[in-house]
């Protein structure tokens, strides 16, 4: 069996292989040609269709602009997101009273699946209209409101998953520090907050991560000039807008640049990987170091009689951030809502689309339907069986395990985007499958299995290693532990994980556009026929402008698809721990 | 290669075990009778609970673990002879903190039983009604056999767990500070139980109380910095000890 765990484990590693082929494969060229000194500091983005390979260019080819653009944007919505998600979270996990926490956290879970295009949405509606009030050209666009819609964006991933971290923190710490003479607020900054330290990093990974690789919510507020950065309200582009703009009608030369543009996002991802294993790395080390570290005793006086005022201070930072965050998120809720369930009809819901007729959702729907199905169908199993095999088969410090861990982090940082290339260039030309739901599934079944992955091993961590020594001392092999002990005693976190990668899939546009189908279409009489899901279609309408009222409805229902698979997590969760935790 | 374990004496020959560098445990060499309970008592981190995991080879799932030496179960050498999980079936155990697993007291108790094989409705129900009766739990939870097992108090737990590895019909049950985590009055529970259970099963219990150890055992061991110090009858060892650190561990001057 531990064959069996180990081939499904080795999946991610061969995708990440794959996927850095097909991508160099397809920009290498547009490098060469342009010159990668031209192509990476080169000012101009000019791209012309007539370019081919054996000839002279007519466009230019820089992308220094929208590099610059994407580190600009990923600042800014760590900035916004990272600060208030962490604070939020340190909220939600040690200050929040007990009757509103459950609700609290509940909501920041659901918030978690909101579609991407939502947020893009709301910013374009609302915000860009709002801000233009205070610009001279009248629109909000610019850094300044992809900072916080961006930021707005990645709460929910950095509030989840630093709070599990926090509360995953032993209490004996904080009882420890408590008896001590620590405050409350002492305990829960200087030593439970750090203790959490590594989960929270990884939280903050994954916000990067989606900040750097969001594609939708970008390309509806940025403004989209392919020039620098020059002002918070000035219009800007990204690497990842860029492609998902020209995508469409890129030929040769140009198609080649769009592709070399993914290498250059996926750099950026192992770069920021690199970054931050490094910094966990120190971190451990100055752990081990920090009772060395040198005080002035005037300066430690001093630190003693601030220690206090400045915990309560954090703590008032904690309570304001939560208030930010829920105001935020609920506002989004509440006001696409309100806009949409009026203008949710029957015909609208029901009708099939014929060429020519209104708006309606219904292929939509059945299409994101099936593309959950055949995603998960797909991911569940091995996204599972990798993590049983990195945290029950294996022993630790393994160098075939570090490689699986490095290319599951590297699956979950590539934007989205990338995977919409990869997919295109390999399963719909390469694998011959065309523009079709398989190829849309199967891209996006290899960007969930990194989610299925990590809360997946998250629960099988959670479970007590007495449990397996229990088994074991009765002569259970360690197959029979496994699936008649650790998974059982998993399975509400395993429902979890499954439950946020189908929101994942909902929610996702970027990667479905060019693989999937991106117009109104008649419903999908197979797997092989194209469609267009429900995310997809939201940001069609937005674009168009046409279809306002059913783009409302589209976003609407797409928010109560998300609200209605965390109230069954929810419900299932609560259902499995009762029957697992006494009485 | 795998043999009946058959008997319940145990022979510990010349053992040495390694965690990486750091020698746990040094020469030891012991008989350990059947249907008897014998002690290991110590310090902390003397090595008693080392070499009870060694009984089961639960040491085998801790990284850099290393065991020299030869552990007979009857004429059955247990790292050479025996499959490990057939090892683990004849030798139960008990550890420190009750660990019921996520499940009914019933499945509790079954699970042993159905890695055996048997799926038997009327024989699970048989085993269980007689696992439960022996470890004098089956009237207080004759009625609550469908609810979980994390819902009974930490007492009730532990005997549980010791019904649990009653349940495959062990020739010996290792008890890792069974009682360590409970209340007095449970405390007294498990130590009766254990007085009428090794007229089944020998038993080896580590325990940190030396009170316990006289009052429940038959053979006991003090260990000391991985060596075993000495071994005897346990009246000896607590009347007449031989060795003055046994003296002075058992009279509370250090420990």
């Amino acid at each position: 069996m531990t064959v069996v765990f180990g081939i499904a484990a080795a999946f991610s590693v061969v995708a990440v292989i794959v996927i850095c082929i097909f991508l160099f494969v397809r920009g290498i060229p547009a490098m060469a040609k342009v010159g990668l000194f031209d192509f990476l500091f080169g000012v101009d983005w000019r791209p012309n269709n007539n370019d081919v390979f054996d000839q002279a260019l007519e466009g230019m080819y820089g992308i220094l602009p929208m590099i610059v653009g994407t580190l600009c944007a990923t600042a800014g919505a760590l900035l916004v997101g990272g600060t208030i998600g962490y604070l939020t979270a340190i909220f939600l996990a040690k200050f929040c009273p007990k009757k509103i926490k459950g609700i609290l956290s509940q909501v920041v879970n659901l918030l978690a699946g909101i579609p991407s295009v939502i947020f893009g949405f709301f910013g374009m509606r609302v915000l860009s209209p709002f801000l233009g009030i205070f610009t001279s050209n009248g629109s909000g666009s610019g850094i300044f409101l992809v900072s916080i819609v961006l930021g707005i964006m990645i709460l929910p991933t950095v509030v989840s998953l630093s709070k599990n971290a926090i509360e995953a923190v032993p209490d004996a710490y904080y009882e420890g520090a408590r008896a001590l003479g620590a405050s409350h607020e002492q305990a829960v900054f200087k030593v439970v907050v750090p203790a959490g330290r590594s989960g929270v990093l990884a939280s903050l990974i994954l916000g990067v991560g989606r900040a750097m690789g969001e594609t939708m919510a970008v390309v509806m507020v940025a403004g989209n000039s392919p020039v620098f950065p020059t002002g918070l309200f000035r219009s800007f582009c990204t690497l990842t807008a860029t492609i998902v703009k020209e995508m469409g009608y890129a030929e040769d030369v140009h198609l080649s640049s769009l592709f070399a543009i993914g290498c250059v996002l996926l750099v950026f991802v192992l770069i920021v990987n690199l970054i931050l294993h490094m910094v966990s790395r120190e971190k451990k080390s100055n752990r081990n170091g920090r009772q060395g570290r040198l005080v002035p005793d005037w300066l430690r006086g001093f630190y003693a009689k601030i220690d206090r005022p400045l915990g309560k201070f954090k703590k008032g930072c904690c309570y304001g951030a939560a208030a930010f965050s829920t105001v935020a998120l609920a506002g989004i809720v509440l006001f696409v809502m309100i806009n949409g369930i009026p203008h949710i009809t029957w015909d609208f819901l029901t009708n099939n689309y014929t060429y020519g007729s209104g708006p309606t959702i219904m292929p939509a729907l059945a299409a994101t339907g099936l593309l959950i199905v055949v995603s998960m169908v797909i991911a569940i199993p091995i996204g599972i069986a990798t993590a049983i095999y990195l945290h029950e088969y294996t022993k630790r410090g393994n160098k075939l395990v570090k490689v699986i861990r490095s290319a599951i982090e590297v699956l979950s940082g590539v934007p989205s985007i990338v995977y919409g290339l990869f997919g295109m260039a390999f399963f719909c030309t390469f694998m011959n499958l065309g523009t079709s739901i398989i190829s849309g599934s199967l891209t996006v079944t290899i960007m969930i299995l990194p989610v299925i992955v990590r809360s997946t091993e998250e629960a099988l961590i959670a479970v007590p290693d007495s449990y397996r020594e229990g088994s074991y001392a009765l002569g259970a092999t360690k197959l029979r532990t496994v699936f008649k002990v650790v998974l059982p005693s998993a399975l509400p976190g395993i429902l979890a994980a499954v439950i946020l990668a189908i929101g994942r899939v909902v929610s996702e546009s970027a990667p479905l556009v060019y693989t999937m189908g991106a117009s109104p279409r008649p419903a999908p009489s197979g797997l092989s026929s194209p469609g267009t899901s429900l995310a997809v279609l939201l940001y069609y309408y937005t674009g168009e402008g046409l279809y306002l009222d059913q783009a409302y409805a589209t976003a609407a229902i797409l928010m109560i698809i998300v609200l209605g698979l965390n109230l069954l997590s929810t419900f299932l969760v609560k259902k499995l721990q009762r029957r697992t935790t006494g009485a | 290669m795998s043999k009946a374990i058959q008997s319940a004496n145990v022979s510990i020959k010349d053992v040495n075990l390694f965690y990486s560098d750091f020698q746990a445990l040094k020469d030891i060499n012991m008989e350990i009778p059947a249907n008897q309970v014998t002690a290991f008592i110590g310090p902390s981190g003397c090595g008693k609970s080392t070499l009870l995991r060694c009984l089961n080879r639960m040491n085998d799932l801790i990284e850099g673990c290393k065991v020299e030496g030869t552990i007979k179960v009857g004429d059955v050498d247990i790292y050479r002879e025996v499959e490990v999980n057939e090892l683990r079936r004849s030798i139960g155990m008990v550890f420190q903190k009750p660990n019921p697993f996520p499940m009914s007291v019933y499945d509790n108790i079954a699970y042993g039983a159905r890695i055996y094989g048997i799926r038997k409705r009327s024989e699970l129900d048989e085993i269980v009604e007689r696992t439960l009766k022996q470890s004098a739990m089956w009237e207080e939870l004759k009625d609550r056999l469908r609810k979980s097992a994390l819902g009974l108090s930490g007492g009730q737990q532990q005997r549980l767990c010791i019904a649990r590895a009653l349940a495959v019909d062990p020739k010996i049950l290792l008890m890792d500070e069974p009682t360590s985590a409970l209340d007095p009055i449970s405390t007294g529970k498990i130590e009766e139980l254990c007085a009428e259970l090794k007229q089944t099963v020998t038993i080896v219990i580590v325990t940190h109380n030396m009170q316990q150890a006289t009052r429940i055992s038959d053979k006991t061991g003090f260990f000391l910095l991985g060596d075993l110090v000495e071994y005897g009858d346990t009246e000896q060892i607590f009347e007449a000890p031989r060795m003055p650190e046994t003296e002075r561990y058992i009279t509370g001057r250090f420990g």
